[in-house]
């Protein structure tokens, strides 16, 4: 039985919110012509957990177990953010030991979300050995965040002042070993992927984004510096001592899918020489700020006033937010992650919005 | 100099005698101003001719519960090799009843997905978006949900607490 052909109708496929490989859930619909896609609309909400209506009813401590659920490839950074926003509205110093802590797992959290995205785009390309490579060098990075923090992922490492716990000893040694062996692990890469005529053909040209466009829509990031421009959040508002090491911005002139794999290629070897600077001239010192901790100084009105604030047991310490607004911000590995604060005088802030990075 | 350069946007825009209240700058020195709804179809272009190129983010949240509801956009001029990017932070407020303010995807294509949200979360309807649907609620979802007087649907433990 032989079916008309119809090739005037486009057809609409969708591509499910389930993913094999890691994607994420993100539901396509996508109007084809042929194997051409004509037209894709993206439905999204599927992994919307109301992040930003509950911190309206967290302390900052409550709320940091939260945090690193929302990127959970790059947990550092939402932890870093989530502490560098109080920390900015209430003027805090923290210790140099602790920004060097700091940096130093940042950094190796961008080498971790660089990896986790290689692998899901070699094997979009079809190359599926990637995949595994990249899931072996996670492993050692997890392994170096659980000796230090105690979890493999979802740390909650970060404190307003500083950082949870000191450095394990021994630690120091063994991310130097690490920094060793992934610098070979990236020439691998190199040896692998890069000079591969099939990448080459399938990569080269293909999704070109100028920079104009790129501007205009939004992006930050890898896909902002792949297109011409040197922006990144470490090197024009400096955070957290990064302007005490020596590093370059990676970026590259064309705007394509080539173009955006080798800057987080570089990147990765940029995080590698920062984190070999930090371990080198980490000093010595506390590693939090405990001044932090305490209640903003009130003075108690009297005993028959309506306000008055009677201590019946002595309560936890916390961290009052005072009545300001503010936006922060930080690198993170897929662009620019930031959190816009509008703080009450209370323990809760009055509004919380995350700014997704890419 | 830092503190004659901040303000300069409100003086301008007091030359050109275009309503508009100036707030304190926040925290970090960024200067805020608040513009009328009506206003701000002209206020984007003009900002956009001047170069600021990129919306930072866009986020919206009610001022009061039970009271207005604020729109705010965070602009900076991106551009090639520079420190200490100049930014700018707009609020553009509306009532609760109907609130609708003009969109300015038109302008940075970067406000489509956060104009949706904060249609979604707030429920403040921009006027010219071409996809203007929920986008991180179900599509069917009665209610704004981040509104302070919002109740949570068959949540019965979160409103006995209240």
């Amino acid at each position: 039985m032989s079916l008309p052909l119809t090739r005037k109708d486009l057809m609409i496929v969708n591509m499910g919110p389930q993913h094999p490989s890691m994607h994420g859930v993100l539901r396509l619909i996508v109007t084809l012509d042929g194997e051409d896609v004509i037209d894709c609309e993206p439905i999204l909400g599927y992994l919307n957990r109301g992040m930003e209506k509950i911190a309206e009813n967290r302390t900052i401590i409550q709320y940091l177990p939260y945090v690193t659920r929302w990127d959970y490839l790059a947990t550092m950074f939402t932890e870093a953010i989530t502490v560098n926003a109080p920390e900015f509205l209430e003027n805090i110093q923290i210790p140099q030991r602790a920004s060097y802590i700091r940096v130093i797992m940042l950094e190796l959290s961008r080498i971790a979300s660089h990896l986790l995205w290689l692998g899901p785009f070699m094997a979009d390309l079809g190359a599926q050995t990637p995949f595994f490579y990249i899931f072996r060098e996670r492993e050692l990075i997890y392994v170096l965040f659980e000796a230090a923090t105690g979890m493999r992922m979802m740390h909650n490492y970060f404190r307003i002042g500083g950082v949870a716990a000191d450095l394990p000893y021994g630690w120091i040694d063994k991310c130097l070993d690490f920094c060793d062996y992934f610098l070979r692990g990236v020439v691998e890469y190199q040896q692998l992927i890069t000079q591969n005529p099939i990448f080459l053909e399938r990569v080269e040209g293909v999704g070109f984004i100028s920079g104009e466009e790129a501007v205009n829509w939004g992006l930050s990031g890898p896909m902002l510096r792949a297109s011409g421009l040197q922006w990144d959040l470490r090197k024009v508002d400096p955070y957290e001592s990064y302007n005490q090491f020596d590093w370059k911005v990676q970026w590259q002139k064309e705007g394509d899918s080539l173009a955006r794999y080798l800057v987080r290629i570089g990147e990765m070897r940029e995080s590698i020489k920062i984190i070999q600077q930090a371990v080198e001239k980490i000093p010595g010192g506390p590693y939090e700020n405990l001044e932090v901790q305490r209640f903003k100084k009130e003075k108690n009105s009297e005993w028959n006033d309506f306000e008055y604030k009677f201590l019946g047991k002595k309560p936890s310490p916390n961290f009052e937010l005072s009545r300001q607004e503010l936006y922060v911000r930080v690198e993170a590995p897929k662009g620019e992650l930031g959190i816009y604060l509008v703080g009450d005088d209370s323990l809760f802030p009055w509004r919380w919005k995350i700014r997704p990075p890419g | 100099m830092k503190t004659m350069q901040q303000g300069w946007l409100s003086n301008w825009l007091v030359k050109h005698e275009v309503v508009h209240r100036s707030l304190i700058f926040d925290h970090r020195g960024i200067e805020t101003l608040q513009i009328k709804a009506g206003d701000w179809d002209s206020i984007a272009i003009i900002l956009y001719v001047y170069g600021y190129n990129y919306i930072r983010s866009q986020c919206a949240y009610d001022v009061a519960p039970g009271g207005s509801l604020a729109s705010v956009y965070h602009l900076t001029r991106i551009q090639y090799g520079i420190d200490n990017p100049e930014e700018v932070c707009i609020k553009v407020f509306s009532q609760k009843d109907n609130p609708r303010i003009p969109s300015v995807f038109w302008i940075w294509r970067s406000a489509d997905f956060q104009e949706r949200e904060s249609y979604d979360m707030v429920g403040i309807s921009y006027d010219n978006h071409p996809r203007l649907k929920r986008i991180l609620m179900p599509g069917s979802w009665i209610g704004w949900p981040l509104r302070k007087d919002y109740i949570t649907p068959n949540f019965y433990e979160i409103q006995d607490a209240h």
